[in-house]
C-alpha cells in the first residue's frame, strides 16, 4: 500500500497535566525516533489523537517544534473521543497523524505589533505564536496578549502568565464572564477588555481563537477600531473524520478547513458563502 | 478495435471469475439492479440502463476497516524501555495493522457516467495525500465498460458534456453489435485482462450515436454565488427528508465517518477495528461538534450545500464536477427534489 | 373534488386560522410531491388524486414551530387521507403537536397506487395498504371532503396472505427471509426520515453514548436497526408504509411492521391511530394491569 495517510504514529503520554476545569494537556512522545524528527510543524497546525477503542479527532498543537520536546495537546472534556482521552494516564499509548493544515504566517508578521486574543480553550493553538515570538523577541513589534475564559478556572497556561509578562514590549491582559471570590482581575468579555486596552492598527497583526461567536464579535469590534481585514488573522474549527481533505465534511463553502486552513484571515473569510459561525 | 462473440464474452468472463472478484449487473429485485460480485457469467444482466445503486462501493465500500488495533497488556517492566519512555509493567502495547485488497477486481459492463465519476473522485481521493484504501481499489480494479444505446428519461450525462458512449477511464469497451461486442482495448490493464482471449479483429469503428441536445445547463459560478442566499433554498428543502438516499446512490459523493469498535476482548488484550462507514451531509448531525454546535442545523442549508458542493464547491477546489448526470437521485428521491429542476430554477432565478 | 379542497386551503390561509396548508402538488416528471402553501393565491397549486401516497402528518411537527422568537408557534393546515390521520393521532397522543393548532383536511380516498411519488414512473396497482384498507374516509378530521365508497369496501387481505406465509415459515427460514432483505439495506434512514411516528431528536442507532449500535453499514447492524425500529413502532405504526415506498432497495419493512400490527391487534385489540387519546399497549404503565399467565 502507498503511504497511508489514515495509518497513525504511535507515541506515548509523557505526561497528562490540567490546564483548567475539565482541560487537559497532553504531552506525547512518538516511539520511533525517526517519526519524531520528522513530524515537523509550525504554530497554527493540527493533528489527529487516536483514544484507540473510540476514535481520534482533531486538536491544535500548542507545543513549539524544536522548543518544546513533546508534542502537546490541549483537550476540553466535550465528546466521546475527549472523554476517552481523559481517563488517559502517562505511559498510556496513543495514535497520532498529522501535522495537518496551514499554519500562521510567522515570517510575514515579522516586525510587527502583534495583539493575541484567546478566548477560553481557544487559547491553546495561540500558544505556539507566543512562544515563538518570545524565543525570537527582537524580529516582532509590540506583543499585547488579551486572554479571556468564562470563569478563572478555565483560563489555560496560568503558569506561563508570568513569563509572558516579564517579558520585554510584551503586555498580558485577563478577563472572565464572571469572577469569583479570589478574582481580582477585569469582569467581562473580551470584546470590553479589547476597547479598554484599545490596541492601534498601526503596522499591526491581529490573531484571534476562540468560539466562533467570540471571533465574530471580536472581529467586529477591530473594525470599529480600523484595523483592515488583512489585518486580522483567525484559526477555525469544524467537524472533521480526517484531516486531510477527504472526508468532505469540514467545508464552510468551498474552504475546507483542513485544507485551506485552519488559518485564514479575515479578507479570506469574509467572501466564504457559509458562515463559519 | 476487436470484435468478441458472445458466445466468447462467456468464457473470456468465465476465466475472469477464475481469477479475481467480477462484479457485474444482476437483477435482484422487481425495479432493483445492482452491480454485485457473480460466480456465474449467466447471472449477469445485460438488459439494463444503469444501476439502482452506483457501483461505487467497490473503491469506497459502505463499510470498511481502515486499521485493526491489538492492546495487549504489557507483562513485565521494561520491555522496549528506552530513554525517557514511561512504560511500566501493565502498561499496554498497541499494534497496528492495516487491511489489504484479497482479491483483484474485475468490474465488468459498467456504464461511462459510472467510470466518469471514479475520474471525478480520483481528483480529490489521489490528490496528495492520496487516500491509500481508495487508491489500492483503483489500481487493483480493471474497467470493462459497456457504451449505452440510449439515455434514458432522467439521464442528463450530455448537459455535463460527457457522452454516453465514451469510453474514457475504461481499461476495456465494450460496443452491442450483431452476435457480439465492437471491442476497444484502452489500456495496459485492458490488454493484459484480454491476454488469454483472442478476439478478431475488427476492421470498422464503433457505432457513431446521435445523441440528443442537452436539455439542461449548469450555471457559472458567479450565478451560483449570486444564489446562494436566495430564499429559493429554504422552499426547496421543505419537503425534503433529510434521509440519505441520494448521497448513497450517487456515484460521486464520497463523505465518510471513521469510528472505532472493539471487536475482541479478554484479560490484557484488546482488538480493534477502526472503521470507515458511508456519511453523508444530508444528515441532520453531520456537522454537530461535541458540545453541540451544529453550523448547518437547517435543512435548507444542508440541501443547499449538497447543491454547491456538486456544481461549485468541487470544481472550484479539486477540477471536475462532482455529477455526472446519471439521474440516480432524480428517479429515487421520495419526495422529488429533481436535480435538474434544480439546474434550470437557479439559472432562472 | 380538488375544487373544495383548493378553497378550504385558500379559505384557512385567507382567514388566518393556519399559516401553512401541507398538500399534495405536481412535480417533476409526473410525480406528485408534498406542497407547502402559505397564501391563498397559491392553493391553485394543489392537487388530488391516486398519487398522493405521501403522509403528511410527517411534516407536521417540523411545520409547527415558531417563525422567530417569541413568537406562537404556526398553526397548520394538512391534508390526511385514513391512513395519514391515524398516523396523526399517534402523535396526538404523544403530545406531539396541539390539536389546537392543526386544522385537519380530510379527503375520502380510493386508494394509491404503486409508484407514487417518484419521478418518471408509471403507476402501477393499488398500494398493498390500499387494497386491505376498510376505511377510506379519515376520522377525527375538521372538514372531509368526498365521500365514504358508495358500496362499502371489500377489503383484499393483500398483507395478511403475505404474513400468513411469512408465519408458515421456520424461524430459521424467516431470518433468512429477513437477512436478505436486510443485506439490501443501506442505513440511508429514509425509512426513518419518512415515518411520523420516528421523531426521536437523537435516534438510538446513531447515539454514540452509548453506541447501541454503531454505524458500520454491515447485516448484523442492520438487523439490529430494522427489528429495533419495528419494536419502538409497535402499537404505534399507523400503517401508511411510507417507509417501505422510500426505499431505494425495496425492503419489506411494509410486512415487517404489518406483523407487529397484527401482533398487537391480536394481543391487545389494539389498532394505532384509533383515535388520538387511548395509550400505546407497550407505552403505557397501568398498575391495575395484569397479565393472565
Amino acid at each position: 500500500m502507498i503511504d497511508n495517510p489514515y495509518l497513525p504514529h504511535l507515541g506515548h503520554l509523557t505526561a497528562v497535566e490540567p490546564l483548567g476545569t475539565g482541560i487537559k494537556l497532553f504531552k506525547v512522545q512518538f516511539d520511533d525516533p525517526a517519526v519524531a524528527r520528522q513530524f515537523v510543524y509550525e504554530p497554527g497546525q493540527f493533528g489527529f489523537l487516536s483514544a484507540f477503542g473510540v476514535g481520534e479527532a482533531p486538536f491544535g498543537i500548542t507545543s513549539v517544534a524544536g522548543i518544546d520536546q513533546t508534542v502537546d495537546f490541549a483537550v476540553a472534556k466535550v465528546g466521546t473521543v475527549t472523554h476517552a482521552l481523559h481517563e488517559m494516564n502517562p505511559g498510556d499509548v496513543v495514535g497520532v497523524r498529522g501535522p495537518m493544515g496551514n499554519c500562521f504566517p510567522m515570517p510575514e508578521i515579522k516586525g510587527k505589533n502583534v495583539i493575541v486574543l484567546g478566548g477560553g480553550i481557544g487559547g491553546a493553538p495561540l500558544r505556539p505564536v507566543i512562544t515563538s515570538i518570545l524565543n525570537d523577541r527582537d524580529n516582532y513589534g509590540n506583543l499585547s496578549i488579551l486572554w479571556a475564559a468564562r470563569n478563572p478556572s478555565l483560563l489555560v497556561f496560568t503558569d506561563e502568565y508570568d513569563v509572558w509578562r516579564q517579558a520585554p514590549r510584551t503586555q498580558l491582559h485577563l478577563t472572565v464572564d464572571e469572577g469569583n471570590a479570589s478574582w481580582s482581575g477585569h469582569v467581562g468579555l473580551i470584546t470590553q477588555l479589547l476597547q479598554k486596552v484599545a490596541p492601534s492598527p498601526d503596522n499591526a497583526t491581529v490573531i484571534i481563537c476562540g468560539p466562533p461567536i467570540m471571533i465574530h464579535f471580536a472581529i467586529t469590534e477591530l473594525q470599529k477600531m480600523d484595523f483592515t481585514s488583512e489585518q486580522i488573522i483567525t484559526t477555525l474549527e469544524a467537524k472533521m473524520k480526517c484531516g486531510i481533505g477527504k472526508c468532505g465534511r469540514c467545508n464552510m463553502g468551498e474552504k475546507y478547513v483542513c485544507l485551506h486552513g485552519p488559518v485564514f484571515r479575515h479578507s479570506e473569510i469574509k467572501d466564504f458563502l457559509e458562515s463559519f459561525v | 478495435m476487436n470484435f468478441i462473440t458472445d458466445a466468447q464474452l462467456r468464457g473470456w468472463l468465465a476465466q475472469l471469475i477464475a481469477e479475481s472478484t467480477v462484479i457485474a449487473p444482476r437483477r435482484a429485485g422487481e425495479d432493483l439492479l445492482l452491480y454485485q460480485p457473480v460466480e456465474d457469467p449467466d447471472a449477469i444482466c445485460y438488459d439494463f440502463g444503469r444501476s439502482t445503486v452506483s457501483p461505487r462501493e467497490f473503491f469506497l465500500p459502505a463499510t470498511e476497516a481502515l486499521l485493526t488495533v491489538e492492546r495487549v497488556r504489557q507483562a513485565t517492566a521494561g520491555d522496549g524501555a528506552t530513554a525517557g519512555n514511561a512504560r511500566v509493567a501493565g502498561q499496554w502495547e498497541v499494534k497496528l495493522t492495516e487491511p489489504h485488497l484479497q482479491h483483484d477486481q474485475v468490474l465488468f459492463a459498467v456504464r461511462p457516467c459510472d467510470v466518469h465519476a471514479l475520474t471525478a473522485l480520483d481528483a480529490l481521493m489521489l490528490k496528495e495525500p492520496a487516500d491509500a484504501y481508495y487508491a489500492e481499489r483503483r489500481a487493483r480494479t480493471t474497467l470493462i465498460g459497456l457504451a449505452c444505446e440510449q439515455m434514458g428519461p432522467s439521464c442528463f450525462c450530455t448537459s455535463l458534456g460527457l457522452s454516453p458512449d465514451d469510453g474514457a477511464g475504461m481499461d476495456v469497451m465494450l460496443y452491442r453489435a450483431d452476435g457480439g461486442y465492437i471491442l476497444e482495448i484502452l489500456t495496459d490493464k485492458g490488454r493484459v485482462a484480454l491476454a488469454s482471449q483472442a478476439p478478431v479483429d475488427f476492421e470498422g469503428s464503433r457505432p457513431q450515436r446521435a445523441w440528443p441536445e442537452a436539455a439542461y445547463q449548469v450555471p457559472p459560478r458567479a450565478v451560483w454565488t449570486e444564489r446562494f442566499n436566495d430564499p429559493y433554498w429554504a422552499s426547496l428543502a421543505e419537503r425534503c427528508l433529510s434521509c440519505k438516499i441520494c448521497s448513497y446512490i450517487c456515484p460521486t459523493c464520497r463523505c465518510f465517518d471513521v469510528r472505532d469498535y472493539t471487536v475482541a476482548q479478554a484479560a490484557g488484550y484488546q482488538k480493534i477495528e477502526r472503521l470507515r462507514c458511508w456519511d453523508s451531509c444530508m444528515a441532520e448531525g453531520y456537522r454537530r461538534i461535541a458540545g453541540g454546535h451544529n453550523p448547518r442545523a437547517a435543512k435548507a442549508q444542508r440541501l443547499r450545500n449538497r447543491f454547491y458542493c456538486k456544481f461549485d464547491y468541487y470544481p472550484a477546489d479539486f477540477g471536475p464536477l462532482a455529477c455526472v448526470g446519471c439521474g440516480r437521485c432524480v428517479d429515487q428521491c421520495p419526495v422529488n427534489v429533481d436535480i435538474t429542476e434544480v439546474l434550470q430554477d437557479v439559472a432562472a432565478r | 373534488m380538488i375544487e373544495q379542497i383548493c378553497s378550504i386551503a385558500e379559505q384557512i390561509l385567507a382567514d388566518k386560522t393556519v399559516d401553512v396548508v401541507i398538500g399534495y402538488e405536481a412535480g417533476t416528471r409526473g410525480a406528485v410531491r408534498p406542497a407547502f402553501i402559505r397564501s391563498a393565491a397559491e392553493a391553485g397549486r394543489l392537487v388530488w388524486n391516486d398519487a398522493c401516497t405521501h403522509n403528511l402528518a410527517n411534516y407536521v411537527r417540523e411545520k409547527h414551530v415558531s417563525p422567530k422568537k417569541g413568537a406562537p408557534p404556526a398553526k397548520v393546515g394538512v391534508i390526511l387521507k385514513a391512513c395519514d390521520a391515524r398516523a396523526l393521532n399517534v402523535l396526538l397522543r404523544d403530545n406531539q403537536a396541539p390539536r389546537a393548532d392543526l386544522y385537519l383536511i380530510g379527503v375520502a380516498c380510493q386508494g394509491m397506487r404503486q409508484n407514487s411519488g417518484f419521478a418518471g414512473r408509471d403507476l402501477g396497482d393499488l398500494e398493498l395498504r390500499c387494497q386491505d384498507c376498510a376505511e377510506r374516509v379519515p376520522a377525527g378530521c375538521d372538514v372531509v371532503v368526498g365521500e365514504a365508497p358508495a358500496a362499502g369496501v371489500a377489503p383484499a387481505s393483500a398483507i395478511a396472505r403475505e404474513l400468513d406465509r411469512l408465519a408458515a415459515l421456520s424461524p430459521a427460514e424467516r431470518q433468512a427471509f429477513w437477512d436478505a432483505e436486510f443485506a439490501r439495506c443501506l442505513r440511508c434512514y429514509a425509512c426513518r426520515q419518512a415515518c411520523p411516528a420516528c421523531y426521536c431528536v437523537e435516534c438510538t442507532a446513531e447515539q454514540l453514548e452509548p453506541s447501541w449500535i454503531g454505524v458500520a453499514i454491515r447485516t448484523p447492524e442492520k438487523r439490529f436497526f430494522h427489528t429495533m425500529r419495528a419494536y419502538h413502532l409497535a402499537g404505534r405504526c399507523a400503517g401508511c408504509d411510507e417507509c417501505a415506498r422510500v426505499c431505494p432497495v425495496g425492503v419489506r419493512l411494509d410486512l415487517l411492521n404489518a406483523w407487529f400490527r397484527r401482533e398487537i391487534e391480536g394481543t391487545y385489540g389494539y389498532r394505532a391511530g384509533q383515535d388520538a387519546t387511548t395509550p400505546a399497549p407497550l407505552a403505557s404503565f397501568v398498575p391495575s394491569e395484569s397479565l393472565d399467565l
